[in-house]
């Protein structure tokens, strides 16, 4: 029943030691450029190096009217032509992978594949990229390994290979439980699509998996919203995520609409749309982990929880953003950079050579952004600890009228977090007013 | 060379290289004399118009030009005369003083370049690398180079060797008084007019303080080489509006150098020699401008009229009172030359430990201290600020900073005028006084810029005169201290007599926009069939904010203005104050005609509900004469404030979007529970004209 590949042992009885794809033996084989020593040796790795891995497949059939992602759309070009680019693809991120150094003892503990849909990349090449993960940083026996998958882009059987080769999450893009929403976003897929595509996931049954919807859609009504939720609800997702639609410049939405004015819903009524996803969901036994993430008990996202505390974590292909010795790298957007990019990497050039790691300064403020978009909140005394009493003190003040108005709470002494859901909707006023409090720190106040 | 002057002028306006634009543009800077207003010479207006032109063109300074002299390669000597030739004695009857008069683009810079070639002051090289240099200099330690004069040496036809002085005019021959005392220091001028346009506003004004000054004037009809030239029209018009005898016009093109040489022989003509007062006379020298120099001190330039300065004398200034004693002299030829000496008739400068500027005043007497004159050249006035603001550091720990900053800034600004303010809304901040808004807008962007205070500023205001019923009268620089209408008999305020002159098909348009300023008409007539003159006397309120960028957007770039204030009359003003969220924000408060109440009031609270940003509950914007509202507005509450992904790639993204939210937020105010932005009280600005 399995073929080919599996490079990771995480599942009862699946080590197997069939033959490696020809471009894993390159990364084998061929001796670790770039100052970092041969993934085999285990003296040469650290515990600071990432546990995660992000893949950008910048592949769909079309690109949806809001979207500003790095996407290479499909459309209509023939099955050869396609294959060769998804092959052609995968080798360069082979080869990127093959040439980034960092590899914890432990091995990856998520691997998320996005973009893009990666649910068009054929299972085989999937498996490749994993093998090149494992052979590269190892990969954790109980690693999560999630990918988005669209709608109207998997079967039954592309679904088990993926599977098979040690996928154990989806991420679904539903977006919308009504076909003329699905029509205006410009998805490629239809309502009929949606109802197979939940059935697929029912059936599979994956260690864990995500349904996405979008709320704020033009024209989206509170009632649409309300059925979308428990349509959603009805098709027992373990996580749901519910994502308030952002219009992006320069994408076809941008031109079309204008936040806040019709027929987009009004800020008032985009905001009743997150009180009501907050609490239909919590009703139905989602925990609100993150500001658009909702999970049942055991099931939060891993791999989106190592952004949100500040971990480091490898990313490979277009416009991916990777967080490794404090330095945040992202790759060009456009095919031709990447390729450039990789070319570089192959030449034992450092294409970010240039880029400092972020200052106390920015690690502060990283902290303080991404941990408040969580239920966990921010730990002030972690904080003090890295930061100084300064940075604290700062926090403190900056946060005390925002929890008088019942905007954030200390659920102890030394954690702050946004409510749920009042705080929640006004993130960026308290993370802003946090970040000014904290701009004003004299840096001989902050901890070295 | 005066280009260089011309261009630096616009560095030094920090308005970056929208300075010159700006300055030109801007209606404070376009106050001139009228013939009918010729016995008003002198006036606090028109000094102050003047003041500002210094210390506006002097902004920074000037070792420059001490340092190019260095800077710029000697060029080969069979094309310039020596230095020593350059400056050499001639008898004061082969010395000619003279400036030029035109309208901006009418081409005097490009003249003055080709009279400092032709006459081997400078080459066509030099000139250039001058030029850049000053570019560079500009651009790297942010200095300035001033040139205000040139020393030429000229052989005429009838085989003299001259001694030429071109006097600059402020680089825009906007400042009424500075020209005056520019052009005092001359005996004659170049009236340049552009054959293809004709006589402007401003020019117009400048040729009657040269006839008031006794100039010979020299019509000089330029750029006669373009197409659309007509200079027989154009002399016709000279002759008509002027009175001026154009039958011996110079035709010139100063870009293709046509008639360079017959201009230097009619200066050399036409152009009477200064009187011989070298000998038995009391020293007299004419200041007509003044820098700071952040070694030397105040750098003076002047004309000595009788007598003679040396090196070390005992030097006292007649209206100041203040006694120096001169560390140098020179002359500039065009860069500066040391001498021992200058008498009766010259030009030059000097420097004597000067501290400020307004030691110095343009329009003052030089005399000696050992045997002073007995009376003072005539003409001297003092600047007095026409427009006040209230200037707030966002930061109230920068108080002392502005503070030093002011100080520093008005050394080389005699025209500066500040003293604390106390706000309750704003905390600790200065009042200051400026010649107008372009003058204010400098003055707050090299605060910042250059001094890196970040400022709030406060709604502009002409100074109002307030009859209180008890008979009192006050002096209102502050719409705040406006005392209440209870106590008030009555407002008084300044107005000006404004003078247009525009192609008769924008007539209409122009009519439109005094009558909608408030103006009443005094008078029209045609100058020539094809352009008109209108008159209006307008409140210096109503011209101060932008009038003259409406002239000029109505009457499509044609039209030219010139006015000057002529008093106080009593309107019907009332407080319009502004109400956030139930509180007065008194930096916001204004005084405006009853009539005008409803419209500013209803545009300002309009322009603050989008400027000031949603907060967590609704706030009402209210406009009010007293507990009258007469507008309102109502910022709604935030509903969400939030970003809905945030993954690898959208993290540092995120984060400048915060930074930026963070910044902003910085450069708010607290009133009472409401965050306002800076912005919010310089775009009370805008408004009164959006109103009218």
């Amino acid at each position: 029943m399995r073929t080919g590949l599996r490079p990771v042992s995480f599942l009862p009885g699946s080590v197997t030691t069939a033959k490696l794809p020809p471009v894993c033996s390159l990364a084998v084989h061929n001796p670790l450029k770039q100052g970092c020593e041969s993934p085999q040796k285990a003296s040469s790795v650290s515990p600071a190096e990432p546990r995660s891995a992000y893949l950008h497949l910048p592949f769909c059939k079309r690109k949806c009217l809001y979207c500003d992602f790095a996407v290479l759309a499909l459309g209509s070009a023939p099955q050869e032509t396609i294959q060769s680019r998804f092959s052609s693809y995968t080798q360069l991120l082979l080869e990127e992978i093959g040439h980034t150094c960092g590899r914890h003892p432990a091995g990856l503990e998520t691997v998320f594949f996005g973009g893009g849909t990666p649910s068009l990349l054929p299972p085989q090449l999937l498996e490749q990229l994993l093998a090149g993960l494992d052979n590269q940083f190892g990969i954790a026996p109980d690693a999560e390994i999630s990918m988005e998958a669209d709608p109207g882009t998997f079967t039954a059987e592309s679904l088990s290979a993926y599977m098979r080769s040690g996928v154990n999450r989806f991420s679904v893009g539903i977006q919308a439980f009504q076909q003329s929403h699905l029509e205006r976003c410009g998805r490629s897929h239809d309502l009929h699509d949606v109802q197979a595509a939940l059935g697929l996931m029912q059936q599979a049954q994956p260690a864990s998996w995500s349904l996405d919807l979008i709320s704020g859609l033009p024209h989206l009504s509170m009632e649409d919203w309300r059925e979308s939720l428990e349509a959603a609800i009805a098709a027992q997702p373990p996580h749901i995520s519910t994502y308030d639609l952002q219009i992006e410049d320069k994408t076809p939405f941008a031109r079309l609409y204008r936040p806040g004015d019709a027929p987009l819903p009004a800020d008032s009524e985009a905001a009743d749309m997150y009180r009501l996803a907050s609490s239909l969901l919590c009703e139905a036994g989602y925990e609100h982990y993150e500001v658009s993430s909702f999970a049942l008990p055991g099931h939060r996202c891993r791999h989106n929880q190592v952004y949100w505390t500040s971990a480091p974590f490898h990313a490979f292909g277009m416009s991916a953003a990777s967080y490794q010795q404090g330095r945040r790298v992202t790759r060009p957007r456009a095919m031709q950079g990447y390729q450039s990019w990789v070319q570089a990497l192959a030449e034992e050039r450092d294409p970010a050579a240039s880029l400092e790691a972020d200052s106390l300064q920015d690690q502060l403020l990283d902290m303080i952004m991404l941990s408040m978009r969580t239920s966990d909140g921010l730990n002030l005394q972690q904080a003090e600890q890295r930061f100084g009493r300064a940075a604290r003190t700062a926090v403190e003040r900056a946060v005390a009228r925002h929890v008088e108005h019942g905007y954030v709470s200390f659920p102890e002494p030394d954690i702050i977090r946004l409510t749920d859901p009042e705080g929640f909707l006004i993130e960026n006023d308290v993370v802003s007013d946090i970040f000014a409090a904290v701009g004003q720190i004299p840096e001989h106040l902050q901890a070295s | 060379m005066l280009q260089s002057l011309h261009l630096s002028h616009t560095h030094q306006f920090s308005r970056v290289l929208q300075g010159t634009a700006r300055q030109a543009r801007h209606p404070i800077l376009h106050s001139s004399l009228f013939p009918w207003a010729r016995a008003l010479a002198g006036t606090a207006l028109s000094s102050r118009t003047r003041q500002g032109c210094s210390s506006l063109r002097q902004g920074r300074f000037q070792r420059a030009a001490f340092r190019t002299a260095v800077a710029v390669a000697a060029p080969p000597r069979e094309l310039v005369l020596p230095v020593e030739e350059k400056v050499k004695k001639v008898p004061p009857k082969y010395i000619r003083n003279f400036s030029i008069i035109a309208h901006i683009d009418h081409g005097k810079s490009t003249l003055a370049d080709q009279l400092l070639i032709q006459t081997k002051t400078v080459m066509d090289r030099e000139m250039q690398a001058q030029f850049l240099d000053g570019m560079d200099l500009e651009r790297e330690r942010g200095i300035t180079i001033k040139l205000n004069q040139a020393r030429m040496k000229y052989t005429a036809n009838d085989g003299q060797v001259y001694a030429l002085n071109l006097i600059d005019t402020p680089g825009h021959v906007d400042f009424n008084y500075e020209v005056s005392r520019s052009l005092a220091a001359c005996e004659g001028c170049l009236l340049v007019v552009d054959a293809a346009q004709g006589v402007e506003a401003q020019t117009l004004a400048n040729v009657y303080l040269a006839m008031e000054n006794d100039l010979e004037i020299i019509p000089v009809l330029n750029k006669i080489d373009l197409p659309g030239a007509e200079p027989e029209r154009v002399r016709r018009e000279i002759e008509e509006v002027l009175g001026l005898d154009c039958s011996r016009a110079i035709l010139a093109s100063a870009k293709a150098g046509i008639g360079i040489e017959d201009i230097l022989e009619a200066i050399v003509e036409r152009i009477p020699p200064p009187a011989d007062n070298i000998a038995d006379h009391e020293t007299r020298a004419l200041i007509f401008d003044s820098a700071y120099d952040p070694y030397r001190g105040v750098i003076v330039y002047f004309r000595v009229t009788d007598g003679e300065l040396n090196v070390g004398d005992r030097v006292m200034l007649m209206n100041t009172r203040k006694e120096h004693i001169i560390d140098e002299l020179g002359v500039l030829a065009p860069k500066p030359v040391n001498v021992d000496r200058l008498f009766a008739g010259e030009v030059g400068w000097l420097s004597a430990s000067i501290k400020a500027v307004a030691d110095a005043r343009v329009g003052d007497t030089i005399t000696l201290k050992k045997n002073p004159a007995s009376q003072a050249l005539p003409g001297y006035t003092e600047a007095k600020p026409m427009v006040f603001c209230g200037m707030f550091p966002s930061d109230g720990d920068q108080f002392e900073d502005l503070r030093e900053a002011l100080g520093k800034l008005q050394l080389n600004d005699s025209a500066l005028s500040f003293e604390p303010e106390v706000s309750s809304a704003m905390g600790f901040g200065f009042r200051c006084g400026f010649l107008g808004l372009l003058h204010m807008e400098i003055v707050q962007e090299r605060l910042e810029r250059e001094y890196d205070v970040d400022l709030i500023v406060t709604s502009p205001t002409v100074v109002y005169r307030c009859n209180l019923a008890k008979g009192e009268t006050m002096v209102v620089q502050n719409p705040t201290l406006l005392p209440d209408a209870g106590v008030r008999e009555s407002i008084e305020e300044p107005y000006c007599r404004m003078e247009i002159i525009t192609p008769k098909d924008f007539v209409g348009p122009l009519m439109e926009l005094s009558q909608a300023r408030r103006g009443d008409f005094v008078d029209m007539q045609f100058l020539t069939e094809a352009r008109t003159t209108l008159i209006y006397n307008l409140p210096l309120a109503e011209v101060v904010t932008d009038f003259f960028d409406e002239l000029k957007s109505r009457s499509r770039g044609y039209a030219s203005m010139e006015y000057h204030q002529i008093g106080y009359r009593k309107s019907d003003l009332v407080r319009l104050d502004i109400k956030i969220n139930n509180e007065t924000v008194d930096p916001l408060a204004q005084i405006v005609h009853r009539d005008a109440a409803f419209r500013v009031g209803k545009a300002l609270t309009g322009r603050l509900r989008e400027v000031i940003p949603r907060q967590q509950f609704k706030i009402p914007i209210q406009a009010a004469i007293g507990v009258k509202v007469v507008a309102s507005e109502n910022l709604s509450a935030m509903r969400k404030d939030v970003t809905a992904k945030c993954y690898g790639g959208d993290i540092s993204r995120k984060k400048k979007l915060l930074k930026k939210q963070a910044a902003g937020k910085k450069r708010m105010k607290m009133f009472g529970k409401v965050e306002v932005p800076k912005e919010a009280f310089t775009s009370i600005l805008k408004i009164n004209s959006d109103a009218a």
